[in-house]
């Protein structure tokens, strides 16, 4: 890790998840430029950092949906970044990911989106899928809607389904992908409590992708932000609080003025 | 370049793999089905306008030209019909094809890019190529063809009534098939298949090569349509000179 490290950078045991001098660029630009920071078992760790930074590009390096250019991700100690697309299937079943956008597919009913992964990982019938789903659906409180389709639904109520969608293999690790963004604050806290409580009661490690302060000083155990390329920061959130570093502070308070350059401006 | 051209190999070997296998990984019931309903079913008026008029249009002018000439047009209904066969009607109907359907297939794929859909499908077990594409594929190699018959009845029939309101050519005499054989409907056939493949191919590669936002949907869609009609005009170069040495009987 480059730049500020508080007591709560390292992980305390074995790391769920490692990040180790992960670099990624697009079409020559370098968007991560040796990324190195672990995420603890049943932890609760935030990505924060201006747009366009690369959080949501250090997540998806986890499930393969994006292959580094160079560094080693690791998942419970082995390497996942050189698998084959078949043998991500495995580590797909392990770590579910909501995307930013809910992402649910606009020809399927909530409950066929839901049923899915049931019916694709596990190869459960049409019939079981969707009784399975109907109960994940019902966790999430959308038990009114399994017949609709995406298009109808708020987007908390998609969000939700994006959820439940995710919960559906009892992943390890959950990553999520700004998932308050365009929520009202009740929605978001409501989210929040969730992915709390996956924590706390089923033991899942989530990654959050984030820019919801509030949410991240209410459930996150740890904090990582992503600047320039780099882990800037990992620590806990009074470490980042506490932090004099001028960078954290004006993330922490929202200048507009001050030494954070922000890609495009 | 070279992620872009990767990225046309795999599209190109999963599709033909997944084609061919018993046990696609991502096709859902009935996907075939439904895309030969939407490429098929809902070209049919879009091909009958479009090679109706071509057929007015080319009867009128070469009985114009013949009329000037020798003034017998005995032969053209007989000429029309061979070289309809062979060229014009699998080769008009494919360009046709390549606008509607190819943009219609990078456009739902690009935005499906755009958006994280197709990362969702490969988190879910599904690969996107065999969800996406292969379903499309075998739709299009079947009604490429259905349409293309369709396309030429439909020539045939339009050339036959301006033949006959216009130049007063009689419909018996102006449909002569003597002149069509088998390598004329092999060339066809030929071409129908090689279309119909490389159409939902290109523009399945051009979705999945968007990226960005809307803007990048819109410049895969614009690519998908130029790509896929630029490739129908290079087969039929291509197959043309083929079927000349191999298929067809010199005149």
């Amino acid at each position: 890790m480059s730049g500020v490290e508080g007591r709560g950078s390292r992980v305390e045991g074995t790391a769920k998840i490692e990040f180790r001098k992960v670099r990624k660029s697009f079409s020559g630009k370098e968007v991560l430029r040796g990324v190195d920071f672990g995420v603890g078992k049943g932890e609760v760790l935030f990505i924060i950092g201006t747009s366009g930074v690369g959080k949501s590009v250090t997540i998806k390096h986890i499930i393969g949906l994006l292959r580094p250019d160079s560094g080693e991700i690791l998942l419970d100690g082995n390497r996942v970044d050189g698998l084959s697309e078949q043998a991500l299937y495995d580590v797909r079943k392990r770590c579910a990911m909501v995307f930013q956008h809910a992402t649910l597919f606009d020809s399927m009913t909530l409950l066929e989106n839901v049923a899915l992964p049931l019916r694709k990982h596990q190869g459960l019938s049409e019939r079981d899928a969707e009784k399975e789903a109907a109960g994940l659906l019902d966790q999430v409180n959308l038990s009114d809607s399994y017949q609709a389709y995406p298009a109808a639904l708020s987007d908390g109520m998609r969000k939700r389904a994006a959820i439940a969608r995710a919960l559906t293999m009892k992943p390890e690790v959950v990553l999520f992908d700004e998932p308050t963004t365009g929520l009202d604050p009740v929605n978001a806290r409501r989210i929040d409590r969730l992915i709390r409580k996956l924590s706390d009661d089923l033991g899942v490690t989530s990654i959050v992708v984030s820019h919801d302060l509030t949410s991240i000083f209410s459930i996150a155990d740890r904090i990582a932000m992503i600047y320039q390329g780099v882990a800037h920061f990992v620590g806990t959130p009074a470490e980042l609080k506490a932090s004099p570093d001028p960078i954290l502070q004006q993330f922490v308070s929202g200048r507009s003025q001050g030494p954070m350059e922000t890609p495009g401006f | 370049m070279k992620d872009e051209l990767r990225l046309f190999f795999r599209v190109l070997g999963r599709t033909l793999a997944g084609s061919f296998s018993l046990s696609a990984r991502g096709r859902e019931k009935g996907a075939v089905i439904e895309q030969m309903y939407q490429v098929g079913n809902r070209s049919l008026i879009f091909i009958a306008v479009t090679l109706g008029f071509i057929g007015m249009v080319l009867v009128f002018q070469t009985c114009l030209q013949v009329n000037h000439i020798t003034g017998d047009l005995s032969q053209v209904g007989s000429e029309f019909i061979k070289i309809l066969v062979h060229e014009f009607g699998p080769s008009l109907t494919a360009m046709m094809l390549a606008t509607r359907v190819g943009a219609g297939i990078a456009a739902e794929i690009g935005s499906m890019v755009v958006t994280e859909q197709v990362d969702a499908l490969r988190m879910n077990n599904v690969d996107p190529i065999d969800y996406l594409i292969v379903p499309r594929f075998i739709a299009s190699l079947v009604m490429t063809t259905v349409l293309t018959i369709f396309g030429v009845a439909v020539a045939l029939g339009m050339g036959a009534l301006t033949a006959r309101f216009s130049f007063h050519v009689n419909p018996m005499v102006f449909l002569d098939f003597s002149h069509v054989h088998i390598g004329d409907l092999l060339t066809g056939l030929m071409k129908c298949v090689a279309y119909g493949a490389a159409i939902p191919i290109v523009a399945g590669f051009c979705g999945f090569a968007a990226r960005g936002g809307s803007e990048g949907v819109g410049a895969a869609t614009t690519r998908a349509v130029i790509t896929a009609s630029f490739v129908v005009i290079l087969l039929d170069f291509i197959l043309s000179g083929v079927a000349l040495f191999t298929l067809q009987r010199p005149a």
